[in-house]
């Protein structure tokens, strides 16, 4: 334990038992979904002090009170199923874990907008909407476990984002517990852009009202490509069929697909697009268009028995890991215009080890999941150059002009990368002004002034230990 | 204690599989408590430090408090396996956990009474054998012909249709359906040990194994071909725990009441002419629908019901809630129990049943306790209850 005897007490006098620091608790909260190689941990103090289950915004200003006097960092933890370290702390300190928030689900029908409490889980949300008639815009692939304010905090993208945008189009407002303990209602778009992908560092959501929409049945249309190069070209046309989702997988990745279910489906590059449907004058035409947008890129229509099969996997990409011994993962913002070239390095690259699984983000974006499967366990070392090769990869040495899926720890100094050069002067001039002792979640977004991180530098340290255990 | 080869899986080993999605936050006693020590994530990770190789005493036991603690917060419902991503067989992992408790001797006081009791007396309450059949007595019924007789159908009451006074109708219900329909059947009557369920449950294999291998012998001798029950415990404990823990395969087939009913209604011998005009919801037991995979049966016999009014709660079949009571987390943490069966209550208010109809004893006490908590004009009945109103038209 390295809080000081004091700073202890002080968290101790006003969480009591919502704040925990023994062992084992400490040790489940230093991770998120991708757990830090061996060889990092080192020089990442990502095991906290103490860990905080925060119930009301009144609570969170305390606990900003405390970590501005006492200068500890807090580390904010939504559901921590992202896998770029966002959530997990960097200079120790305290995490605070918003699930206990309390409970908000309100719905506004004339301004389709609900309020709710953060950390609420997207199936659970939509659950509750759906039994009111209404549904999500857009939503994350983690949703069974990604929280609403860890996801906005992490700037992601989902299915339905190509339709209704990424977690910036999905706010309506943010109530926020500035580090300087004021809490502050945003709505307006500019300050909202600011929160979004910010991963705490601003401050701490402790509530949001998300758009939403009627909840409109989907129709599913499948098709496959022979080649990257037809696959790009058959996103751009499909795109102008103006659809709710287009998800689309790698011919590896679908020969798991027939492998686990026992599926036929031809190993090409394979995808599903979904349009909101909702008569049949509608249905039909949807058919038409799918039917001349495939015809125009060269792609073939898939046997229309497996596509509802498919789609229901869309949340279940994990499962298709779940026999390797051992796997790395990262994921990429790319412009399909640019990326063909690319695509098809980093599948020569990785040749029978890479599995893609790709979501249309805007009609001319897609995020890309990728997966690297391996068929024994890796060595510590092994595993942290190839983790850096794979980043490498995807954020480095590409002319494709893609872009991390997020900040977090990993990518923390692609900000501007991400969201422009503009818009990070506008995140620092507001960084000084709401957090100048930088308590909230450090390490994240700004590069930490250690040189060893972003991660990426890291590299010819490893390099270096690898030669000499060699 | 020990577990049987092939209930045994290697801890670490799935531990390690564990890919950390946290699809298995749907766990209802995580949903309440909301460190993610409770998350069944976050026991993997406990366990990966419990058994790591290597790992120190001191960690070993500072890990454990934290561990055992989780663990008997479970409610052994499977929402987590059901959802895994990897499918890690999670249900055999608590319980041999549960079993680790159980050899540190770090098993809850009330935990171990419990076990205690049911080795003893051979039921759940401690109670004397000879008050095994007092529910037949309270219901008016001799069931002394029935008794230790020869015939193609066992009933097995189960502990708490013949113990709880809550329950007092559920095996009345069933013999009521068997009599209308002229089902050859017996009871084991006073020779009827409880299932072995909640020993089971908390990790005790070889106590378990002997209540299994009693109540096996017992139905082998009166040359039984198919046993029936309304508690889904039993049902699971029959169905798929006894295979597994004596390691060998009988020609018994295991029914629940639901089961045997659909069967009756199909070949015209049970005959549902009463109409009932509450509205009725259906609460699947965890042990029927995620252990076992019996989903049809309850609502095809509702379906029969004449101009029944029947509402699917919103989370219904596979991804039913628990109702808080499985798991013997009664033992451990009544207010959890509550806290959890709150969320099931807010369902059940939803559909706005008069009638919520269930499978499983523990469930009906659970919902019971839970729709009075909240003030909740709704009628909670066994579905052999239900049954047996709609064959008979009384109330």
């Amino acid at each position: 334990m390295t809080l000081k005897k004091n700073t202890r007490i002080s968290f101790t006098r006003h969480l009591g038992k919502n704040f925990k620091d023994d062992y084992t608790t400490l040790q489940v909260y230093s991770r998120d979904m991708a757990d830090l190689p061996k060889l990092v941990k080192p020089f990442i103090g990502n095991v906290p002090d103490g860990v905080i289950q925060v119930r009301t915004k009144e609570d969170m200003q305390k606990i900003y009170e405390i970590a501005n006097e006492t200068k500890v960092p807090i580390t904010q933890r939504g559901g921590g199923t992202a896998g770029f370290g966002g959530s997990v702390p960097y200079k120790k300190g305290i995490v605070v874990d918003t699930k206990g928030l309390e409970y908000h689900f309100l719905v506004d029908p004339l301004e389709l907008t609900v309020t709710i409490n953060p950390s609420v889980v997207f199936s659970d949300l939509q659950r509750q909407l759906n039994l009111e008639g209404f549904s999500l815009c857009s939503y994350p692939s983690s949703f069974h476990s990604a929280t609403v304010g860890g996801w906005i905090a992490h700037g992601g993208y989902g299915v339905g984002s190509i339709q209704y945008g990424g977690a910036k189009e999905q706010i309506a407002a943010l109530e926020v517990v500035l580090p300087t303990g004021e809490i502050k209602r945003f709505t307006d778009d500019t300050e909202l852009s600011l929160f979004v992908g910010s991963h705490g560092t601003l401050g701490t959501i402790t509530e949001v009202a998300l758009k939403i929409k009627f909840d409109i049945p989907l129709k599913h249309q499948g098709c496959t490509f022979d080649s990257p190069a037809e696959l790009l070209k058959g996103l751009k046309y499909l795109a102008e069929i103006e659809p709710f989702s287009i998800w689309f997988l790698n011919p590896d990745h679908v020969a798991l697909f027939n492998e686990l279910f026992g599926y036929n489906l031809p190993l090409s590059y394979l995808a599903i697009i979904s349009k909101e449907v909702s008569f049949e004058e509608e249905e039909k035409e949807f058919n038409t268009l799918f039917n001349n947008a495939i015809r125009s890129s060269g792609g073939q229509i898939l046997d229309r028995r497996y596509i509802n099969d498919i789609w229901d996997f869309r949340f279940k990409g994990f499962t298709l890991i779940g026999d390797s011994p051992d796997y790395l993962v990262t994921e990429v913002i790319l412009p399909i215009e640019t990326s063909d070239k690319f695509v098809r390095k980093l599948v020569s690259r990785f040749r029978g080890k890479i599995h893609l699984e790709g979501e249309m983000v805007s009609p001319t974006h897609y995020a890309l999941l990728i997966y690297l499967l391996f068929e024994e366990k890796l060595s510590e070392i092994k595993k942290t150059i190839l983790t850096l090769k794979l980043y490498n990869v995807t954020t480095r040495k590409t002319k494709a002009k893609g872009i991390p899926y997020s900040t977090g720890l990993w990518f923390s100094g692609y900000y501007s990368r991400i969201y422009g050069k503009e818009q990070y002067k506008q995140y620092l001039e507001f960084k000084r002004k709401v957090d100048p002792k930088n308590i909230s979640n450090p390490g994240k977004v700004i590069s930490p002034k250690i040189r060893f991180l972003p991660i990426i530098k890291l590299k010819p340290i490893v390099k270096l230990a690898s030669k000499m255990m060699l | 204690m020990s577990s049987p080869a092939e209930w045994h899986v290697d801890l670490l080993e799935v531990a390690q599989k564990c890919v950390y999605c946290g699809y298995c936050s749907l766990c209802p006693t995580f949903k309440e408590l909301k460190w993610e020590t409770y998350h069944p994530r976050g026991i993997l990770e406990q366990i990966r430090m419990y058994f790591s190789e290597g790992v120190k005493e001191s960690v070993q036991v500072e890990v454990s408090k934290s561990l055992f603690e989780a663990i008997f917060a479970c409610t052994m419902c499977k929402a987590c396996e059901n959802i895994c991503l990897v499918d890690l067989p999670l249900l055999k992992v608590w319980e041999q956990v549960r079993q680790e408790a159980f050899r540190k001797g770090r098993w809850n006081p009330l935990l171990l009474s419990l076990y205690n009791k049911v080795k003893s007396t051979h039921n759940i309450y401690g109670l004397p054998t000879e008050e095994r059949l007092a529910w037949a007595n309270l219901a008016g019924m001799n069931m002394s012909r029935r008794t230790k007789k020869k015939a193609p159908l066992a009933f097995f009451v189960g502990c708490q249709a013949s113990y709880s006074g809550k329950m007092g109708n559920v095996a009345p219900s069933v013999v009521k359906i068997l009599r209308k329909t002229k089902v050859n059947f017996t009871i084991l009557g006073l020779d009827e040990w409880c299932c072995g369920s909640p020993v089971f449950l908390a990790g005790g294999y070889s106590a378990g194994r002997d209540f299994a291998k009693h109540n096996l012998d017992q139905l082998k001798e009166l040359g039984v071909e198919r046993i029936v029950t309304a508690c889904s415990g039993c049902y699971r404990a029959f169905k798929i725990v006894y295979p597994r823990v004596l390691g060998e395969k009988w020609d018994i087939e295991v029914l629940h009441i639901t089961e045997l009913a659909e069967e009756l209604i199909k070949n015209g011998k049970l005959k549902l002419k009463h109409s009932i005009k509450e509205k009725i919801t259906f609460k699947d037991p965890c042990e029927l629908v995620r252990h076992c995979g019996l989903v049809e049966a309850p609502r095809e016999v509702i379906k029969q019901i004449p101009n029944v009014r029947f509402e699917e709660l919103p989370s219904n079949k596979h991804e039913a809630l628990c109702c808080g009571g499985g798991g013997l987390l009664k033992l451990n943490d009544s207010d959890l129990v509550n806290q959890v069966n709150s969320r099931l209550v807010s369902e059940i208010k939803y559909t706005e049943a008069e009638i919520v109809a269930n499978g499983c004893p523990t469930c009906k006490d659970t919902i019971l306790t839970g729709v009075k908590n909240d003030n909740l004009d709704v009628e909670v009945l066994d579905i052999s209850e239900l049954i047996v109103r709609a064959m008979e038209g009384e109330k």
